[in-house]
């Protein structure tokens, strides 16, 4: 338990910090190389065994070496390699058979792995996309040689232009080619099927026909196709298929499938699409200004989190409730479920290094961490309930705990004025050199003096130019022609003060 | 876990591929969106660099043919500045896929950042030819149209954009349009729609607040300031403009509290550290008044306001000479004002320059319609130097100007005006013939009308200043008051 000397060890303030902070640190262990996003966590009994394991997607340090991690306790349990990026992870109980252990699905590329005991059992591949009959056309013609390179060129790109369905990857290469390669590459690839196969964007579950706790999950899918599909979990066909506006990136599920359910999707091109069973589209649209950033469900609303470090609160209909700044950008977004006092809130990870958990608009606490977390989940973990898992961006992971003790009331965040009422205003102070020179003007000002021109507005210059007169302090004669300012009486003994010069300097020296 | 692998493996679709290494590169190309969502969830992270990571992998992988990371490519370029490479980048995804939309929006929104906002137009309606409904469409249109000033259009595309989809960003723009236009009533009406429509928005509520002020309403500008404040405690514009609304209220403590606040945050305002000089200035520090005056003139040296404040400031501690040197200096940059010519002619007098204080009351009495103070106290002056006639005609100039501001508004005058005003008129024998009746409300209330029909500026920072401004100036009149035996009184005690 890397954390936990490190806390025993700390002066009185580290602990009295550790006393009034909700959390437990657990673990904390900067070096554990997990490099993942929310979307890719998941904590579920595996075993059977009454001790929660956490599943981790990594996907490496440079999105690179990708693996399946399984964690228990501070300790990785098992860890294999995927053959790509996993885009989504999730749990969900396949089936009534017992064991009544959950299966573990991995979403990556076009196919879904579903492990049971962490065993594979079963993957699931997208099924392909319908091509483009013209297209499909012009490569048989291709395969029997009964058209020449240029006319497949032109007309492929006649298609590419206008059709609805969009060209496979290798016409699109093709048209990409110089004249002296296209020869080769239709000899090479006429042979071929034709296919066009799109990937998962994200992933998550749905209850089929009963809400309770350990009922049978669909999985539903987003695809970069722009499409929403639910699969059946024995049989793992496809229940339903809805489309989309946009690519989904974050999905969120209320209900059950068999009866009725509401799916938030939250799409690249900003707008959340709320969809219901049986609607082959989104019945409402919500349009955020900016790019949504996570996507959570608390009771009825909908927790949106956005690039513009903003988190806002919408109903399942569309209409804004409410909108929450945040003091940074937001990373992830994850919910905190306490069963056992009925707390929804939602979690975000913000960049400057904390984790704020909001109920609705009021903010319940603030956890500071040594990096930006950029992935969490809370839930059982081992026997504990209340967990907080966290991945940081160099790769660490942490896991507190929170205190049984621990209750979240209103107003636990920052309240009242802003602590800068507080600080005095830095007025500059003045010299008793100032004090002494304004007595001196006020004494000697008045006299038989020059009297100002009334040009003034006219020739500032003139100011700058009339030469310091050497007079005695106090009265100066008068000079002819009144064309003479004023503070010209300021001269001589005043050492520094120029009084041509522009009124800021008139105490220059006494700042 | 070995087992795992070919497990994996057997079920790869074209199992023979794995047999012939060479076979395979050529065979199986990568799915072009691979990795489309790793790079919008490091974009949306703002983890520019681990995206340009994956795009020039993915690039490479598809030889170019990735749309979507051609897109966050141009995308990461514009947020980097590098505006040129951006445009070239969008057209070419425009190429890769000419059906969408999304792309020709890109296009046309970097030709805009690059200044061509007639090109932008023309590939804004291309694009709306392929989706209609488009509010983003219709509101980037309305927003070229601004910049083309081609106002009617812009008005068009702005309100067919609400129609189709609410958003603050073109109740803004629209509320802009009418500002730009010059039409403050129907900039407010529709504001007040978009406050309707999302009522936590504070820069909409500090908006709706500086119009109201400008306007001259001033309970529902506090009311709106203050709800923009409940939102966002430390909101500049908010703080400054309810800071001054409190200032002419006499409220200088929790101005002050509330300015500190700013001073954390925007340490070097122009405006704040004038808002703070006159709140000591009201509460009779003037020496730390001087400091945040000239503080304030040192960051905005050009600004009349603040060299107006500071001349008044320095008539207040008696020093005459300085204060007639900011005073010009104001004059300089805002030659058509009276109260800076009365003020002017103020220090002059005390200076003993008499000639030339009349001819800047002259100026002023020439240059202003509607303050009777300047009448009073250019009529006390002459009064001083025995040129009862003028002063009276002065005198009678004051009435006229007072009973206008009884009729026109509800005024109350500064009761050290109507004192020394009833002073002058017994002396003047002129009788009790100007009614002064109205409930004692002060003449900073006769400067706000003067002054709202000018650029308005948040800042007030005359508001009760004036006032005490005019008190300082006619009681300095005051004790030049005569009843023909305390003049050679009076005049020992200009020497003091």
């Amino acid at each position: 338990m890397a954390a936990a000397p490190s806390s025993d060890t700390d002066s009185g303030r580290g602990e009295s910090k550790e006393a009034s902070s909700k959390w437990l640190d657990a673990h904390y262990d900067p070096m554990a190389n997990i490099h993942t996003f929310s979307s890719c966590l998941a904590l579920a009994d595996l075993h059977g065994d009454g001790e929660y394991k956490l599943v981790v997607g990594d996907l490496g340090p440079s999105g690179q070496q990708s693996c399946l991690k399984v964690l228990q306790g501070p300790k990785v349990l098992t860890e294999s390699p995927l053959p790509a990026l996993p885009a989504a992870a999730a749990t969900f109980l396949m089936d009534q058979h017992e064991p009544r252990t959950p299966a573990l699905a991995l979403a990556s590329g076009p196919c879904v792995y579903v492990y049971k005991n962490l065993r594979p059992y079963f993957k699931f591949s997208l099924p392909h996309l319908p091509l483009n009959p013209l297209e499909q056309d012009l490569w048989n013609q291709a395969k029997e040689d009964r058209i020449d390179p240029l006319t497949l060129k032109e007309m492929l790109e006649g298609i590419r232009e206008k059709a609805e369905v969009p060209l496979s990857v290798q016409s699109l290469r093709f048209l990409q080619l110089e004249l002296s390669e296209m020869e080769a590459f239709v000899n090479q690839h006429k042979a071929k099927t034709l296919k066009r196969q799109t990937v998962i964007t994200t992933m998550t579950t749905l209850k089929k026909n009963l809400a309770d706790e350990d009922a049978v999950s669909c999985l539903v899918l987003g695809t970069e196709n722009k499409e929403l599909l639910v699969l059946d979990p024995e049989a793992f066909t496809v229940l339903a298929k809805m489309s989309l506006p946009s690519v989904p990136v974050f999905l969120e599920v209320s209900g059950q499938f068999d009866v009725e359910f509401r799916l938030a999707a939250a799409c690249r091109n900003g707008n959340i699409c709320i969809l219901r069973r049986d609607s082959k589209g989104p019945k409402y649209c919500i349009e955020l200004s900016a790019q949504p950033v996570g996507l959570v469900r608390v009771h009825k609303v909908l927790v949106v989190g956005s690039t513009q470090d903003s988190l806002h609160g919408f109903t399942h209909k569309g209409k804004k409730l409410w909108t929450v700044q945040m003091p940074a950008a937001i990373l992830t977004m994850n919910l905190m479920e306490q069963r056992a006092r009925g707390l929804q809130a939602v979690m975000a990870g913000l960049a400057n290094g904390e984790v704020r958990i909001y109920r609705d608009k009021t903010l319940l606490d603030v956890i500071r961490t040594p990096d930006a977390v950029t992935s969490l989940c809370f839930g059982r973990y081992g026997r504990e309930d209340n967990t907080l898992i966290a991945t940081t961006r160099g790769g660490g992971l942490m896991i507190k705990i929170l205190k049984r003790t621990a209750v979240f009331a209103d107003g636990g965040g920052e309240v009242g004025p802003p602590p800068a009422q507080a600080t005095k205003l830095n007025v500059p102070r003045k010299t008793r050199l100032y004090v002494d020179q304004t007595l001196r003007e006020r004494e000697a000002g008045i006299g038989p003096g020059p009297g100002p021109h009334l040009q003034a507005h006219t020739a500032p210059a003139e100011h700058l130019d009339s030469p310091p007169h050497p007079g005695a302090a106090g009265l100066l004669p008068v000079r002819g022609g009144a064309l003479r300012p004023a503070p010209g009486l300021l001269q001589g003994p005043l050492v520094g003060a120029r009084a041509q010069l522009p009124p800021g300097d008139l105490c220059g020296e006494s700042q | 876990m070995a087992e795992e692998r070919t497990v994996m493996r057997t079920q790869l679709p074209t199992s023979a591929e794995s047999q012939n290494p060479q076979l395979k590169k050529a065979l199986e190309f990568p799915i072009l969106e691979k990795q489309n969502w790793l790079i919008h969830l490091h974009y949306i992270h703002k983890d520019y660099e681990a995206c340009k990571a994956v795009i020039k992998e993915q690039l490479r992988e598809t030889q170019g043919l990735c749309e979507y990371a051609l897109y966050v490519q141009a995308l990461i370029f514009r947020l980097e500045g590098n505006i040129q490479d951006s445009l070239e980048l969008f057209q070419t995804c425009a190429v890769l896929s000419p059906q969408c939309a999304d792309n020709l929006k890109q296009v046309a929104r970097s030709l805009f950042l690059l200044g061509k906002h007639k090109a932008a137009t023309e590939v804004y309606n291309e694009a709306a030819k392929l989706n209609q409904k488009d509010w983003e469409i219709c509101h980037n249109l309305g927003v070229c149209y601004i910049y083309l000033k081609q106002f009617n259009k812009a008005r068009d595309q702005l309100h067919h954009a609400l129609h189709l989809n609410r958003h603050d960003l073109t109740y803004i723009m629209l509320g802009k349009i009418h500002l730009l236009e010059g039409n403050l009533d129907k900039a407010i009406e529709i504001y007040k729609k978009a406050v309707e429509f999302s009522p936590e928005n504070t820069e909409l509520l500090t908006t709706l607040g500086l119009l109201y002020l400008q306007l001259g309403i001033y309970q529902k500008a506090f009311e709106y300031l203050g709800n923009a404040l409940t939102y966002d405690p430390t909101n500049y514009k908010a703080i400054l403009a309810a800071g001054s609304m409190m200032q002419t209220h006499g409220d200088f403590d929790v101005a002050l509290t509330k300015y500190r606040i700013v001073a954390c945050a925007v340490p070097e305002s122009p405006p704040l550290w004038n808002n703070i000089g006159m709140c000591f200035f009201g509460k009779k520090k003037y020496v730390a008044a001087i400091s945040c005056l000239k503080r304030a003139n040192y960051l905005a040296p050009f600004d009349w306001k603040i060299l107006y404040n500071l001349g008044l400031v320095h008539l207040t501690m008696q020093q005459y000479a300085s204060a007639f040197h900011f005073l010009s200096a104001a004059i300089n940059f805002q030659p058509k004002m009276a109260e800076l010519y009365m003020l002017l002619a103020v220090a002059l007098t005390n200076l003993e320059d008499t000639e030339n204080a009349k001819r800047a009351y002259a100026e002023a009495v020439h240059l202003d319609k509607c303050n009777p103070l300047v009448n009073l106290n250019y009529a006390v002056l002459l009064y001083n130097q025995g040129q009862k006639r003028e002063a009276l005609a002065q005198y009678q100039e004051m009435e006229k100007k007072v009973n206008l501001l009884k009729d026109s508004s509800s005024l109350e005058f500064d009761s050290e005006m109507v004192e020394v005003a009833q002073k002058l008129g017994a002396a003047l024998h002129v009788g009790e013939a100007l009614v002064w009746t109205k409930p004692a409300k002060d003449s900073r209330s006769q400067h706000r009308t003067t002054s709202a029909s000018k650029a308005a500026c948040f800042q007030q920072p005359l508001g009760s200043n004036q006032a005490l401004g005019q008190a300082m100036s006619s009681a300095a009149a005051y004790r030049k008051l005569p009843s023909g035996e305390e003049r050679p009184q009076m005049k020992n005690l200009s020497y003091t």
